[in-house]
């Protein structure tokens, strides 16, 4: 296919033909939801997070209502505390993260240029599980058995069967839920980004908002897996009564805070960057420039990634650690804002220096920065130590997050909206109302919050359901009330304004004359997303490549066809995007729901305490996921190579750190080893905390001789795999079967090693804290060789069921990078609980 | 839209604004230590707000090109990066010497306090040795003398603050934090717990007293002056030991020595009912022993609804009393 | 054109992974600060007088720092056309991860030199 095919208007037709036959969304009034499409699963989840925010709204309202006037009775103290948990709970893991990922998930494939995601499955699966698990912790409220400790649930008053009742297992477990789901979501956001860039597409010419989402799920990598583990020993205390956090055996409640905010501190940012993303995208736009200092936007979003796990401690400054480490977390606390200072910096002098357009989306832009920067100089306030010893919990601190949080996400997100409506929907929303909804949003904001930074420096703390009238806070709780009022009418005024616009007229192509890649999308969109695989060449490319939008709208780029019938799309190199290879992407299928279900039932039934159904759910997750992947994944294609234009012709299989899919494991297999490095943490800092440790009475621990059995044989298993791949590659493919064997008989005795040690020093984890660690690791690890097992075998079934040949080795590839991350789980949990014992 | 904040703010503490439970009315040397920072802190944020408003507003009024390249990326790594960046160091040093802890010495008077749901348990432990004096919900500080403050918790965390008096310091099962303050300025206050802790939070507060040190001394040594109260048997105390009060609550020199709940001997000099909650008068002593959990929703002392008023009031007399 | 050998600090090939080494750098010596406090607070109650162990990491943490972003610059300082430096070209993508690297090297210094003061004032496990 040459260029002067594309003239021929015939011949394009054809093609168009045949990409709308391959992306045509299944129908049925069932089957309709079966569709992974990233622009309908994206559209789905971004609903979805809009109605958990209302919800989230609603509640909050209540509790403005309760405190407008001293020692009211409008709600009791236990239905007030169900809803501060759950307003802040829902609006932290129902809406602004699940909101951005979904943003992302229907704009990036559009700012890459691609015709969807590497994993539309996984899209499918993490909307699916999202929306459970969201209606099953937000729906508790109806049933009085919302979670009540606060949204960062702290024990002992959360984990004392006594003290809190259901909710706080709806909460831990409905939760972990989707913070797997929000794990999954980042795996197909890093990999989309590095991998599924259009070629020419560079890193010097990746549009921010890409770069910021990279850093953001790099970010929620490392951020979500120290909760999990949290989460893990937070059940396995109610559950089981393994005393983590119980101090009268051994236990610590400081562990849960440190785990919490090494998560919590990194989520404020990651809920907040991709905010900044929006503005990167829009400010531009509205200058009519180029966005000034590109390589300091860089700096500033992975500068904000890696201070943000510096921060935990100042959400513990009066805990009564040394001042010395609190002085640590108080530096860096301060040292964050100086990227901050660059982004906004780097926004006015791209203003300055272009043509400014004054638009809605810009004045959200605007009044979201000014109301930011007010709660980013009240953190600069409380990252001094003794300031916040004065502000810590009370009203201040709710100021501080509020200017943060709607200043950071909530208004950023309404810019996006008014902005990116015309890309979704094909039609403006009403600038009027608009701008009466802005302002009824802007002044409702700081009549709330503003005057919460005094009521808190005259004494009010969080968390209470009234207050009483001497302390004179009558006044200033009555504003913020009103101003509640205001905010919720402003936010009413949206929804009207989103409720008007089927009836509005499609407004013409990319309205607001942008000059990124996402804009070619066209009013009347069809679903295969993009026509042509465009060449970039510029940050730019439809204001400064000459004819690119025609060029892409006639096929005149890449891949502008779908002669197989399949959907497609470009993998291209991390630095350069030099074209590797063209993959098929999954289509249409019922399996990542009936895996959501499975695996929202394993953690649904648990809080019930119905274990031998949740054990039926995870034996059908596990069925669903190797159905998952055996049918839908490493296909091997009828022919090696096809061409995509231009005279350019690409393999249709590659594996190793070529593949999206190698990706996505060692991604993963990241994510599991942060959270494992929570549980090794949780053991050493127990280590800190006893004088002895191991105490004298069980001094002996799990001995030495199984730990490193389990150890030798973990070890074993991953040479085994390691070696059946050398051989595999060199064509022995009988010998590499057998060392795969080896490898899962080396695993499942290792799991039997593994549980020998705590087994036979009668170790009982209801005793002590030391005990229920080591376990724990334990476990892990166990659960680990388990996993190693069953994919050694499927590696093995793939290979006899020819699945998998030496060209052709994907399967074996992504395993051998699960042995490395499982050997280096293995060396680590054991040597720790075989050796200190005796070191220390 | 700041000044309107600030406006309603005036009007707000006009409608009056309190002494007792406040960082901004100060009466310890911490609490107005941290009130300076604090109004350096303000000031900075309100002088930085504006000249980035300034800068935003001229950035948006600018005609094109009225900053070329070379002008932008100077301004960045001025105004953006090198300025922050000093301000933030100033900051830090200005900061950090006021991160070190006021000096006690072991002459110093040592008040153990631990949380509980939802109350206070007190112990004044004097420095020249000699038992404990043990208290509840109420503490009184010698004006212009070093305290050292032992905080606990034994259920849940929970978090010790008086805000006119200095920072709080979380309670937390299983440790033992230490608060050095000194108070400065004689008068009654209230303080707080800071950290949610369950259904009560909102009504877990306690009563300040910081008295001049003669008067406080006079007041430790007679209330350790264990002064049995007389042994007559009022209706009120016959009550008392026949609900069985004695089995949780403590009167110094009757045989009630129960520790569950807090130590009633010389309730009536306290000012306030039910951790700083109730105004300490006979009708509320005697509402309180018979449904606690009107006022205090998951509070551990049972109801005692089979007490006639006249009995409770009883009660209520014979507490108020004890002094 | 090349008369000399390219100098080691231009041959290194920078990539996303160099682009990280200056902030993993400031985590690596955070994380060790926090846990040398951390540890020597609960087992030794007390640090030294003169913190031997933490000044050699603040000083190593500061080099290494320092060499990561001398060699980006000495990458980035590449001869060409005026800025803005956003082509689609090899030279282009160099000069931009060796700038973003520079500037992160820089914050990372900051960062190291912020978490290094509190040793300065604070001398106790109070």
């Amino acid at each position: 296919m040459s260029l002067h095919d594309q003239d021929d208007p015939a011949l394009r037709a054809a093609q168009e033909e045949r990409l709308r036959a391959v992306w045509k969304p299944p129908s049925g009034l069932f089957l309709r939801w079966t569709d992974c499409n990233n622009d309908r699963v994206g559209v789905w989840y971004v609903l979805t997070a809009f109605a958990f925010m209302l919800f989230a709204g609603v509640l909050a309202l209540i509790m403005r209502t309760q405190l407008a006037v001293p020692d009211n009775d409008l709600v009791s103290a236990g239905t007030f505390n169900q809803l501060f948990t759950l307003h802040g709970s829902m609006m932290m893991f129902l809406f602004a993260v699940p909101m951005f990922e979904a943003v992302s998930i229907i704009l990036l494939p559009q700012l890459l240029g691609a015709r969807d995601l590497p994993f539309p499955r996984l899209s499918a699966f993490g909307y699916w599980s999202f929306l459970l698990g969201g209606v099953f912790v937000g729906g508790s409220i109806f049933f009085n058995a919302a979670p009540d400790g606060g949204w960062f649930m702290y024990p002992p008053l959360t984990t004392r069967t006594d003290l809190s009742g259901l909710g706080a297992d709806i909460w831990m477990l409905g939760l972990s839920f989707i913070e797997v789901s929000s794990v999954a979501a980042a795996v197909e956001l890093i990999v989309g980004v590095l991998k599924c860039r259009p070629p020419g597409m560079r890193l010097n010419l990746m549009p921010l908002y890409a770069w910021y989402m990279l850093v953001v799920a790099v970010m929620i990598l490392f951020a979500f897996p120290p909760l999990i583990a949290g989460d893990i020993l937070f059940e396995m205390e109610r559950l089981l009564n393994w005393p983590f956090f119980d101090a009268s055996r051994g236990g610590d409640p400081l562990l849960w805070q440190h785990l919490f905010w090494i998560f919590g501190h990194p989520e404020v940012y990651i809920v907040f960057l991709p905010s900044i993303a929006l503005f990167a995208m829009l400010v531009p736009t509205f200058s009519n420039r180029h966005l000034l200092g590109y390589p300091w936007i860089v700096l500033a979003a992975v500068g904000t990634a890696f201070l943000s796990f510096g921060l935990w401690v100042h959400h513990m400054f009066t805990t009564g650690l040394p001042k010395i480490s609190l002085a640590f977390f108080s530096a860096a606390s301060e040292a964050v804002a100086i990227p901050t200072a660059v982004q906004i910096f780097v926004f006015i002098a791209t203003l300055w220096a272009g043509r400014v357009t004054w638009s809605t989306p810009l004045l959200y832009a605007t009044g979201s920065l000014a109301i930011f920067v007010i709660g980013g100089l009240t953190g600069v306030m409380v990252a001094v130590a003794p300031f916040d010893w004065q502000a810590h919990d009370t009203y201040f601190i709710v100021a501080h997050l509020h200017y943060v949080l709607i200043g950071g996400t909530l208004l950023p997100l309404f810019a996006g909206l008014y902005y990116y409506w015309p890309l979704i929907t094909g039609k403006r929303l009403s600038d009027r109302l608009g701008r009466i909804a802005f302002w009824m949003l802007f002044v409702g904001a700081n009549l709330t919050f503003f005057p919460m930074h005094f009521s808190g420096l005259m004494g009010m703390p969080r968390r209470v359901f009234t207050y009483p009238e001497e302390l004179g806070l009558g006044g200033l709780n009555m504003a913020s009330t009103l101003g509640a009022w205001l905010f919720a009418a402003g936010v009413a005024v949206i929804c009207v304004d989103l409720c008007l616009s089927p009836r509005r007229a499609k407004a013409q192509r990319n309205p607001w004359g942008a000059g990124t890649l996402e804009w070619l999308a066209h009013p009347d969109d069809e679903d295969w997303g993009i026509r042509s695989i465009p060449l970039i060449e510029s940050r730019y490319p439809i204001w400064d490549q000459k004819d690119f939008v025609q060029k892409v709208d006639e096929g005149r780029f890449f891949l502008p066809d779908a002669e197989e019938g399949r959907r497609e799309t470009i993998v291209t190199t991390v630095l350069d995007a030099r074209p590797l290879a063209v993959i098929r992407l999954g289509t249409p299928s019922v399996i990542p729901i009936l895996t959501a279900l499975s695996l929202g039932g394993v953690f649904i039934l648990t809080t019930y305490h119905l274990y031998w159904a949740a054990l039926v759910c995870a034996v059908a997750t596990l069925a669903c996921a190797i159905w998952w992947l055996w049918t839908g994944t490493a296909e091997i294609p009828e022919k090696p190579c096809k061409p995509i234009g231009h005279g350019i012709e690409l393999p249709l299989y590659i594996s190793g750190p070529a593949a999206p899919g190698w990706w996505a494991m060692f991604i993963t297999m990241m994510a599991d080893a942060t959270a494992f490095s929570g549980l090794v943490f949780g053991y050493y800092f127990f280590w800190t905390r006893h004088a002895d440790f191991p105490p004298m009475a069980m001094a002996d621990g799990p001995g030495m001789y199984w730990p490193m059995v389990a150890l030798v044989l973990g070890v074993a298993s991953w040479l085994a795999t390691i070696a059946a791949l050398e051989v595999h590659a060199r064509g022995d493919v009988g010998i590499a079967r057998l060392l795969l064997m080896l490898g899962i008989a080396t695993s499942l005795a290792g799991i039997a090693a593994g549980l020998a040690g705590p087994w036979t020093h009668g170790m009982d984890p209801e005793n002590h804290s030391y005990p229920a660690i080591v376990w724990t690791l334990t476990v892990w690890t166990v659960a680990h060789a388990g996993i190693a097992a069953i994919m050694q075998s499927y590696a093995l079934a793939r290979s006899i069921a020819r699945r998998m040949d030496p060209q052709h080795d994907a399967d074996i590839r992504n395993v051998t990078v699960y042995m490395h991350f499982f050997a280096l789980t293995a060396i680590v949990a054991y040597a720790t609980i075989g050796l200190f014992p005796s070191l220390s | 839209m700041a000044r309107a904040c600030i406006l309603i703010f005036a009007l707000a503490c006009l409608s009056g604004c309190n002494a007792q439970q406040s960082t901004l009315s100060v009466f310890g040397a911490d609490a107005r230590e941290i009130r300076q920072i604090a109004i350096v802190l303000t000031v900075g944020a309100v002088v930085i707000f504006a000249i980035t408003a300034l800068l935003y507003i001229r950035a948006v009024r600018a005609p094109e090109e009225s900053l070329n390249h070379h002008q932008g990326m100077r301004m960045i790594l001025w105004v953006g990066a090198i300025g922050p960046t000093l301000i933030l160091t100033a900051l830090l040093l200005y900061a950090l010497p006021a991160m070190r802890p006021r000096p006690a010495s072991p002459a110093d008077l040592v008040i153990r306090v631990e949380g509980e749901q939802f109350w206070w348990r007190v112990a004044y432990q004097p420095p020249n040795g000699g038992a404990p004096l043990p208290s509840a919900n109420e503490i009184r500080l010698p004006v212009g003398r070093t305290v050292v403050f032992e905080l606990a918790a034994t259920d849940v965390i929970h978090s010790f603050w008086i805000p006119g008096l200095g920072g709080k310091m979380d309670m937390i099962p299983g440790r033992t934090n230490r608060l050095v303050v000194k108070a400065e300025k004689a008068g009654r206050y209230r303080g707080v717990c800071a950290e949610f802790c369950g259904l009560s939070h909102a009504l877990m507060a306690f009563d300040v007293v910081a008295m001049e040190p003669a008067a406080f001394d006079t007041w430790l040594a007679d209330a350790r002056a264990i002064v049995p109260p007389p042994a007559i048997a009022t209706p009120g105390r016959t009550l008392f030991d026949a609900q069985g009060c004695g089995a949780c609550h403590t009167i110094t020199g009757t045989p009630h020595a129960g520790i569950i709940g807090p130590d009633l001997s010389r309730f009536g000099e306290r000012l306030t009912l039910g951790a700083g909650i109730l105004p300490l008068t006979t009708e509320n002593i005697a509402a309180f022993i018979r449904a606690p959990h009107q006022t205090k929703p998951g509070v551990r002392m049972p109801a005692y609804p089979q007490l006639s008023d006249e009995d409770a009031r009883a009660i209520a007399h014979y507490l108020k009393g004890l002094r | 054109m090349k008369d000399r050998r390219p100098h080691w600090s231009e041959r290194l090939k920078v990539t996303l992974w160099t682009l990280i080494v200056p902030p993993t750098i400031w985590a690596g010596h955070f994380l060790f600060s926090y846990l040398w406090a951390a540890i020597s607070c609960a087992k030794a109650g007390a640090f030294a007088t003169f913190p031997t162990l933490f000044v050699v990491g603040t000083v190593l943490a500061l080099t290494l720092i320092a060499l990561s972003g001398w060699v980006a610059w000495n990458q980035g300082r590449t001869p060409g056309a005026s800025p803005p430096h956003e082509d689609s070209t090899d030279i282009d993508r160099l000069r931009f991860l060796a700038k973003s690297t520079l500037l992160l090297a820089c914050l990372s210094f900051v960062g190291v030199l912020f978490t290094s003061l509190p040793v300065i004032y604070l001398r106790d496990c109070l």
